[in-house]
């Protein structure tokens, strides 16, 4: 057995703007020395499918969360350190079900499919007022929607206050790693929270009460005693947080596919069924997120120990690309049809909890956009976004013919 | 407790030694059943650990609560009014030598 601390692991430049905008080349290098797993600058990156799907799924030995970064940032007594470490993705056992437990009925697949007719209607509004540019940058404009989808679903307002999409757009730079990410998300933090305590404190006054609104069914849970304040308001910041840049990276990834390949996004425009393929294939091919663990027990793994405290982040979009796992990996085929199942929403207690809405608004989106912007195409290279936290365009510029519908 | 399995690949599969306490989700992985996979760990988010409960079992089995039940929706196109989600089903003494069929996939 060898310690996994003293192990020849090649070094992934993880961190690295090169990386991010093709992570390809690296991983096959590292691949050549270790199959699925590398060093980081913090720690190791799981980056084999069959190892991200068994350790993601090991809720025993690891202890999910953002204390590294935290630490790295040292805001520890900072109220964002404590919504890092004290919020749903953060905690583990009977405080991580209690949570859980208190928005779960939101999240089924059933309430997705219910809440389709109002993610049209914002998706359409959307269209309505940026197809006729004729070209835009594709990444601003799916910026917009997860917004307005989220509050849709807490039953507020989508037009109620511009700036947390600001607010949000820098908080999980914050998992870069990177010293010049902290103004900019403790900044947004501010907005976000100030946000959040506004929305529960008017709320409460108004007296409204909608069994469906998302936001109500929080509410009651603190009045159950399910919640506690603090925990209402990191639980209303987690599920715009976790939907924002997840869901627009995952739109954007999912575009540029498209556009290189004009039979299968003109099929998007007539077949929802289809855009549901196509997705399925995006989450494998380009998976955006890095769940972060730490050891917090310490055991053998395919003949390495792990000790207690090791920090290990998972490369999904590396396990999507795992040439043991996929035939020709890096090839966007939407026929595929895989034995391995993605593991773009995780595995394990932590599995995206919002998995059934972000199919299903992205199914939609996919199935609009493709009528309303037709014949996209690129009209200057796309920039990228740190690999670490949410990957994904930075921008994708592109223009189209608009049409009405 | 004894507890069996039809597999998803039409083989059965008869664990003697389950314990109460412990969920039908769990029992199979643990076991190697095949098509329970229980990607989510026990959340009732995913639907991979979906079984049929043999028709004599259903009443001491019980109905799926209304989370479960909207969870199953995921599965709609394989779904059957004996469906359960088997991380759903925590074992308890009554249910020694209860038989079960794993779903395919949705």
């Amino acid at each position: 057995m060898t310690a996994i601390t003293e192990a020849n692991l090649p070094a992934l430049p993880i961190e690295t703007a090169a990386f991010s905008r093709n992570p390809d080349p690296f991983a096959a290098a590292a691949r050549r020395i270790h199959p699925w797993i590398a060093r980081f600058s913090q720690g190791l990156v799981v980056h084999g499918y069959q190892a991200t799907k068994d350790l993601l799924a090991d809720d025993q030995h690891f202890r999910p969360g953002f204390s590294p970064a935290v630490a790295f940032y040292g805001l520890q007594d900072h109220l964002w350190g404590r919504f890092m470490e004290e919020m749903l993705l953060s905690v583990s056992g009977e405080k991580h079900k209690r949570l859980r437990s208190s928005v779960a009925a939101a999240f089924t697949p059933r309430r997705a499919n219910q809440v389709r007719p109002q993610m049209r209607k914002v998706i359409s509004a959307l269209l309505d007022e940026w197809a006729p540019k004729g070209s835009f940058d594709f990444a601003e404009f799916g910026a917009h929607f997860p917004v307005a989808v989220v509050l849709g679903l807490l039953g507020v307002a989508a037009d109620v206050d511009p700036t947390i999409q600001l607010g949000l757009e820098n908080q999980l730079s914050s998992l870069t790693f990177d010293p010049a990410a902290k103004p900019l998300f403790l900044a947004g933090w501010d907005v976000l929270w100030e946000f959040s305590d506004r929305l529960v404190i008017e709320r409460e006054a108004s007296g409204l009460h909608d069994p469906d609104a998302l936001l109500d069914v929080l509410i009651e849970a603190k009045r159950k005693g399910l919640l506690d304040e603090t925990e209402l308001r990191f639980m209303l910041l987690v599920l715009v947080v976790a939907g924002y840049d997840t869901s627009k990276n995952m739109l954007a990834l999912t575009m540029r596919q498209l556009i290189a390949r004009p039979d299968a996004y003109a099929r998007c425009a007539e077949d929802i069924a289809y855009c549901g393929k196509i997705l399925d294939e995006a989450l494998r091919h380009s998976s955006i997120t890095t769940p972060y663990r730490t050891v917090c027990e310490a055991f053998e793994y395919d003949g390495f120990q792990f000790e207690r405290g090791t920090v290990v982040v998972f490369a999904t979009a590396l396990a999507g690309r795992d040439p043991a796992a996929y035939e020709n990996p890096l090839s966007f085929e939407p026929e595929r049809n895989p034995n391995n199942r993605h593991v773009a929403f995780g595995r394990g207690a932590h599995m995206c909890l919002g998995q059934h809405i972000a199919r299903a608004q992205l199914e939609e989106g996919l199935h609009l956009i493709a009528q309303r912007l037709r014949n996209p195409r690129l009209t200057a290279e796309p920039t990228w976004r740190p690999f670490l936290g949410t990957w994904g365009y930075k921008s994708l510029p592109i223009a189209f013919d608009p049409s009405v519908s | 407790m004894k507890i069996t399995f039809v597999q998803v690949n039409g083989v059965e599969k008869t664990i003697e030694d389950a314990r109460p306490g412990e969920t039908l989700m769990i029992l199979g992985r643990t076991h190697g059943v095949e098509g329970i996979l229980g990607d989510c760990g026990g959340g009732c988010s995913c639907a991979t650990c979906h079984v049929y409960v043999d028709p004599e079992w259903q009443t001491a089995v019980g109905p799926p609560d209304e989370i479960e039940s909207a969870t199953l929706d995921t599965v709609s196109n394989v779904l059957r009014a004996n469906s359960r989600l088997g991380c759903q089903i925590v074992l308890r003494p009554e249910l020694d030598g209860l038989r079960v069929t794993v779903a395919p996939s949705g």
